[in-house]
């Protein structure tokens, strides 16, 4: 029933589970306070609705009726992917896990099926008040998704990545059995990366007041001023079904429950207030402080509508002169792009993985997300509020033209608005998000058509919110120079002049265009921009430009995690010396290997040589793969040479091996062995780089950093032994029983000395004992070598990840892992 | 301090565009394409040049590409493209 966000914090799950609204069976709003709150009646918003549904690929004619026979149907919990599923018929070199060498979607969809598939649930309603009106909320469902209540169509959704909700009331069965029976298609060629299929993000029902209610998503918060040590947060609140006498109540509490401000006025069909707060805690991404904002309807003293969500208090700005500030305090974008999967769930928008992500890239220092090209998740994006990530949500890759033959170019004409709609009004709240992007690399942007709906689309956007600014992910050229009128301008842009590609757009996002920003300023001294995409072979130069040009406000890595789909544009390959410098992955590619963060969530070289460029560490060494003779190696636009943090070249010994340097001081040092074999002073020209040419010989292979002659930083990689066990380390201690919670675990091959064997790939066998159930299991490996699925799996780099998923019952688990030649590991852990 | 706001526009009326000269930094291969004298020569410089840019990645973005922003992507030559700038040149604004 709670939110994420309130989940976590005890005091304020009693609290909502003591104050959850309802239609006929009301609570006495008095009392609907942190203190002595009534006792918790079913119903109210965000009903949990993921359980026990039942799940069946392919056509099933006539499965929408309640009569329809689903006894043989398989048993699943939502979120629920079925392209990350297991294929039948594994064909080894051509169907392989859920890889399928025919795939329609081929090297975009990562070689994986959508098709149709359908779900059923069956629930009663008579716990509820018996004229409460009650709406099913999905998340989101890929793609095509159709509805039936007890037979009868509801409605659905062709958008992919929107929330949207329907309301069941008018068919409902208040006494007996009802069957939601949900059709969802993912047909054709219809993306350009991983999508999955089917219910993989959250399904709730809302129970409300037959006629009275705060309007879904109409809550729409905005800290207009912060001054003195004095907030106002200006709150407009649209209401159905207003009556005379009622009251629209707002809040803002606690994370203890205490409340920092609250207002009350007569409700009307759009209420506006203002909430003041003294010493109000400010949201950032560095201090993620929260609130929830409630707000309550009520009427004759009882609460017939109440809606929690968390708030943070917040003033963003953007001009060329200081770039973005927050809360007065300048601050750059560390971003990265991320596409929606969760690795090896698939789709799957567990919030246990959003977490995850979102907690592997603040190691990293990033800072912002760029949910590339969709609108995100619930659970990413109240993840980015809570852990604290500034967060760009993206509506569309197209909008009338495709990039493949059945995008949601099909659908844009109709269901554009829609989209937008649900985008924006769902997540305005939410402190995290801080622009509005109407597009990605939107073909043919700059023609007449093109320029018109770019208007179109910055002002609906902010017809619904006016706050934030509108932003586009921009590639190639900004088509040929404009002049807007006083009607149509930007505020201050009338009669200027500027390009067709960011007349409307209040902050551009440029892909790609590294060459391009610092010398378009001298034309466009207005503009504050960013680098929407970027290679990661730029990170040195998008970084000095950072530091230099306040106008400037940061990079996005294309992209921050691996990701299936787009197989392989992150390649590298070996090619004959002498051969045309250009490599297509296809099958057996599967991810897209162009992240600094892996697919199981480990650094590549990429990401160490970041971890030095932006100032998390001091210093990082590895080692250039050797490779064949008379081969040179290509890496592509949005890969990196294939390096690894390792001194294990077995069969190169004596071979001049690359060593690569990253180091934030101005002199670095190599040792081998104990003695010094390679030094270099770093000039701001050598962009914190050093590279070595070395003699492999086994040992170890040291680093040293000084600044000023004093050694700032060491760093040392070892020649690992022979595998000798697998150890099992458990990414958390507190393991959730709860039956959508997530624990993870790091499966590695270590030799004696418990060294984690650097590029080492064999076959791993997992057990599984107790309350608790394999969510996934895999590698990073970019190549599809089997089910993510399966208690079994193949090493990569030495190292596979376990995702098991608690069943709702608390108690022991113990997992073992092993593997032909090895000791085997085990961990138990507590579900709890 | 006070919040920046972004208020929406009144009403949509086309921009008016702005004569420039063509090129190939800044000018969009479709534009160029659509202008049967520019295209002409780039044909004539870069003779294949259909094949280059005729796949189904590509295609979408011609609108929004210039041959230089290609370069990086190997597809063009810049030798070939400071030619076809210098003949453009003479074409003049449009």
């Amino acid at each position: 029933m709670a939110s994420d966000f309130l989940s976590t914090h005890r005091r304020n799950v009693l609290v909502m589970a003591a104050v959850t609204a309802m239609g006929g069976v009301p609570i006495t709003a008095g009392a609907a306070n942190a203190k002595g709150r009534p006792a918790a009646e079913p119903g109210g918003r965000r009903q949990p609705f993921d359980e026990d549904w039942r799940f069946m690929q392919g056509d099933q004619t006539g499965a929408e009726s309640l009569a329809w026979d689903d006894t043989g149907w398989r048993s699943v919990d939502l979120p629920h992917d079925w392209s990350i599923e297991d294929l039948p018929e594994q064909t080894p070199g051509a169907v392989v896990g859920p890889f399928d060498k025919r795939s329609i979607g081929g090297t975009a969809t990562g070689f994986t099926n959508g098709g149709e598939g359908w779900y059923r649930k069956h629930f009663r309603v008579d716990s509820y008040p018996s004229d409460a009106r009650i709406e099913i909320v999905f998340d989101a469902a890929y793609l095509m998704t159709d509805v039936w209540l007890n037979g009868r169509n509801v409605g659905g959704s062709v958008a992919g990545y929107a929330p949207f909700a329907l309301d069941l009331t008018p068919h409902l069965d208040r006494l007996g059995n009802n069957v939601i029976a949900v059709r969802v298609r993912n047909l054709g060629r219809n993306s350009r990366w991983y999508s999955g299929s089917g219910l993989y993000r959250s399904v709730e029902l809302d129970i409300l007041h037959p006629a009275s209610r705060v309007e879904r998503w109409g809550v729409a918060a905005w800290t207009s001023k912060l001054e003195n040590g004095r907030a106002v947060v200006d709150v407009s609140s649209e209401v159905v079904g207003p009556e005379k006498g009622d009251t629209l109540r707002s809040r803002l509490v606690e994370p203890d429950g205490r409340i920092a401000a609250e207002v009350s006025t007569p409700a009307t069909a759009v209420t506006r207030q203002a909430l003041h707060l003294r010493g109000p805690r400010l949201w950032s991404a560095e201090h993620p402080e929260l609130y929830s904002l409630e707000t309550e309807l009520v009427r004759g003293g009882i609460v017939l509508d109440r809606l929690v969500q968390p708030y943070g208090i917040r003033i963003i700005a953007f001009d060329a002169a200081k770039g973005m500030t927050v809360n007065g305090e300048r601050v750059k974008l560390k971003g990265g792009c991320l596409h929606h999967d969760n690795g090896l769930l698939g789709a799957c928008a567990y919030p246990d993985a959003d977490k995850r992500r979102l907690r592997l890239l603040k190691a990293r220092g990033f800072n912002a997300i760029r949910s590339s090209h969709n609108p995100s998740s619930r659970s990413l994006r109240e993840a980015c509020d809570r852990i604290g990530m500034f967060l760009i949500e993206e509506a569309f890759d197209a909008w009338l033209i495709s990039k493949e033959p059945q995008d949601f170019a099909q659908q844009f004409p109709e269901h554009w608005h829609t989209v937008i709609d649900a985008m924006v009004r769902s997540a305005r709240n939410s402190p995290s998000v801080i622009m509005w992007s109407i597009g990605n690399e939107i073909p043919f942007r700059s023609t007449d058509e093109g320029v018109e709906w770019q208007w179109k689309l910055a002002n609906a956007v902010k017809h619904l919110d006016p706050t934030r600014p509108v932003t586009a992910g921009l590639n190639g050229v900004l088509g040929s120079q404009l002049i807007a009128g006083v009607e149509t301008a930007r505020p201050g842009r009338a009669g200027k002049v500027d390009n067709a590609s960011t007349v409307f757009l209040d902050v551009p996002g440029y892909n790609y265009r590294l060459e391009d920003i610092a010398a378009e300023q001298t034309a466009h001294p207005e503009r504050v921009v960013y680098a929407s995409e970027t290679f990661a072979r730029d990170l040195y130069d998008y970084q000095a430009l950072q530091d230099k040009a306040p106008y400037f406000l940061g990079e996005f890595l294309w992209t921050a995690m691996d990701y299936l789909g787009e197989a392989g544009i992150g390649a590298t390959a070996r090619l004959k010396n002498g051969a045309y410098p250009i490599y297509l992955p296809g099958f057996p590619w599967v991810n897209a290997w162009c992240g600094d963060i892996d697919l199981i969530g480990e650094q590549k070289a990429s990401s160490l040589a970041r971890d030095v460029v932006w100032g998390v560490s001091d210093l990082e060494i590895w080692v250039r793969r050797p490779g064949p003779e008379g081969t040179f190696e290509y890496v592509s636009n949005w890969g990196w040479p294939d390096e690894l943090a390792s001194w294990s070249w077995p069969g190169s010994e004596g071979r001049m091996l690359g060593v690569v340097v990253h180091a934030a001081g101005d002199t670095v040092e190599v040792h081998l062995n104990g003695r010094p074999v390679g030094s270099k002073e770093l000039g701001p020209s050598d962009r914190r780089r050093a590279e070595f040419q070395i003699p492999y010989a086994p040992g170890k292979l040291e680093a040293f950093s000084y600044r000023a002659g004093r050694r700032i930083a060491h760093k040392a990689l070892e020649t690992v032994g022979a595998a000798s066990r697998i150890q099992i380390v458990p990414e958390r201690l507190d393991a959730g029983a709860g039956r959508g919670a997530l624990s993870y675990f790091r499966i590695e091959i270590v030799d004696a000395q418990g060294r984690v064997l650097p590029d080492d790939r064999r076959r791993i066998d997992l057990v599984i004992d107790g309350p608790a159930s394999l969510a996934a299991f895999g590698s990073a490996s970019p190549l599809a070598t089997g089910s993510f699925q399966s208690a079994s799996t193949e090493s990569y780099r030495g190292r596979a990840l376990l995702i098991i998923r608690g069943n709702g019952q608390r108690g022991t688990v113990r997992i073992h892992a092993r593997s032909a030649g090895l000791k085997g590991g085990g961990v138990t852990v507590a579900m709890a | 301090m006070d919040a920046p706001l972004y208020p929406p526009a009144r009403a949509f009326v086309m921009p008016r565009r702005l004569p420039r000269l063509l090129d190939t930094k800044d000018t969009a291969i479709a534009d160029l394409k659509a202008i049967p004298q520019a295209w002409a020569i780039v044909e004539a410089e870069i003779p294949n040049i259909e094949g280059r840019i005729g796949n189904e990645i590509i295609k979408p973005h011609l609108g929004n590409f210039s041959f230089r922003s290609l370069l990086q992507f190997g597809v063009v030559k810049p030798d070939a493209l400071d030619r076809i700038d210098q003949r453009l040149k003479a074409l003049g604004e449009r």
